[in-house]
């Protein structure tokens, strides 16, 4: 069996009681609220708004400086003058730590490899000077026997 | 972006239905007056460059924010226990009486009330509130939202983070429970 289905028109009379009952009930809150608040609250409520103006006006006064500090920063404020007054050289200074350090880095590894160019050179000239000639290192009986003769 | 005067304005019109809705929700006024001062604050400190139109519906999420934040911050059980709330009478709809009865009645008695009536006005004032704190969390969100606060459906959705067809049918069994309550008690509006 089919149950029958609201029309529209009672639908909307529905909705209407809805909200003209919600508005009512929502009206003697504010009534309640308007008779029954208690002074402590209205004042903890109002220092709570101060509080909140307070910070409201921090944070205008912060987004309105911060621009301006950041577009100093940007102009070259540091070294003392606007954009315009910052001469090529100064700005080639800049770039003098990073010459340095690389000038740096080339003579380590100048050094570096001297030294073992040095080493391999003393090496070389000990093997050459001493009486055993290098071919006796070839030979497999006397590796045998500097490995055998040592303690 | 919102002048100091406005910004004020809108705080002082509605700091006391925030703090009201705040105090049905977490049962306590310390923590419902902390809970709107922190969100009065929150607006004021993020949201003070928006136009006067928009801080409404961002008060109202501020507010439902930070409300859901106190709970989160209570030990589980009471929090548990706000939320079960909502399933109670889950399917108590009013369906077993007329709305527009109980309003037909009680339209022609408004105007009857006069000062000498004021005692008893009051407790029914009272009474009104009480039932209204008895709703179910959900629905007297929604009901106070959508009818208090003045929102639309949509915004009400989006302040409960729910559906539209969510906030219509939270509206609806809250009328209905309070209606039924209301007539039970034998109060008239």
């Amino acid at each position: 069996m089919n149950k029958p289905r609201p029309s529209v028109l009672a639908l909307s009379r529905a909705d209407a009681a809805q909200t003209r009952f919600a508005l009512l009930v929502t009206a003697a809150l504010s009534e309640h609220q308007s008779l029954a608040t208690s002074p402590d609250v209205d004042a903890r409520l109002r220092f709570a708004r101060d509080q909140a103006l307070a910070r409201a006006r921090e944070s205008r006064q912060g987004m309105a400086t911060a621009p301006e500090v950041v577009g100093r920063a940007g102009g070259g404020a540091v070294l003392g003058g606007g954009p315009e007054a910052t001469p090529w050289w100064l700005r080639l200074g800049a770039l003098l730590p990073l010459a340095v350090l690389l000038a740096g880095l080339m003579l380590i590894d100048r050094h570096y490899a001297r030294s073992q160019i040095e080493a391999a050179v003393e090496m070389d000239a000990a093997i050459l000077a001493d009486d055993l000639p290098p071919e006796a290192y070839r030979d497999q009986g006397f590796v045998e026997f500097l490995k055998t003769a040592r303690p | 972006m919102a002048t100091d005067k406005e910004l004020s304005d809108f705080l002082k019109s509605v700091e006391k239905r925030a703090f009201k809705r705040t105090a049905y929700t977490v049962r306590n006024d310390d923590a419902a007056l902390d809970i709107v001062q922190d969100s009065m604050i929150r607006l004021a400190e993020k949201y003070a460059d928006r136009p006067p139109a928009e801080l409404p519906l961002v008060f109202q999420r501020i507010l439902s924010n930070a409300t859901m934040d106190w709970f989160r911050r209570q030990k589980v059980r009471n929090a548990l226990f706000v939320n079960l709330s909502d399933f109670e009478g889950a399917d108590d709809d009013g369906g077993d009486f007329d709305l527009l009865e109980l309003l037909d009645t009680s339209a022609g008695q408004t105007s009857t009330e006069n000062a000498a009536d004021s005692v008893g006005r009051m407790q029914v004032l009272r009474l009104i509130d009480a039932q209204v704190a008895q709703l179910p969390a959900r629905q007297r969100e929604a009901f106070l939202l959508r009818y208090w606060e003045e929102l639309d459906v949509a915004e009400t959705a989006s302040v409960m983070g729910c559906s539209e067809g969510s906030v219509k049918t939270h509206c609806s069994r809250a009328v209905h429970a309070l209606a039924k309550a209301l007539r039970t008690k034998g109060v008239t509006l």
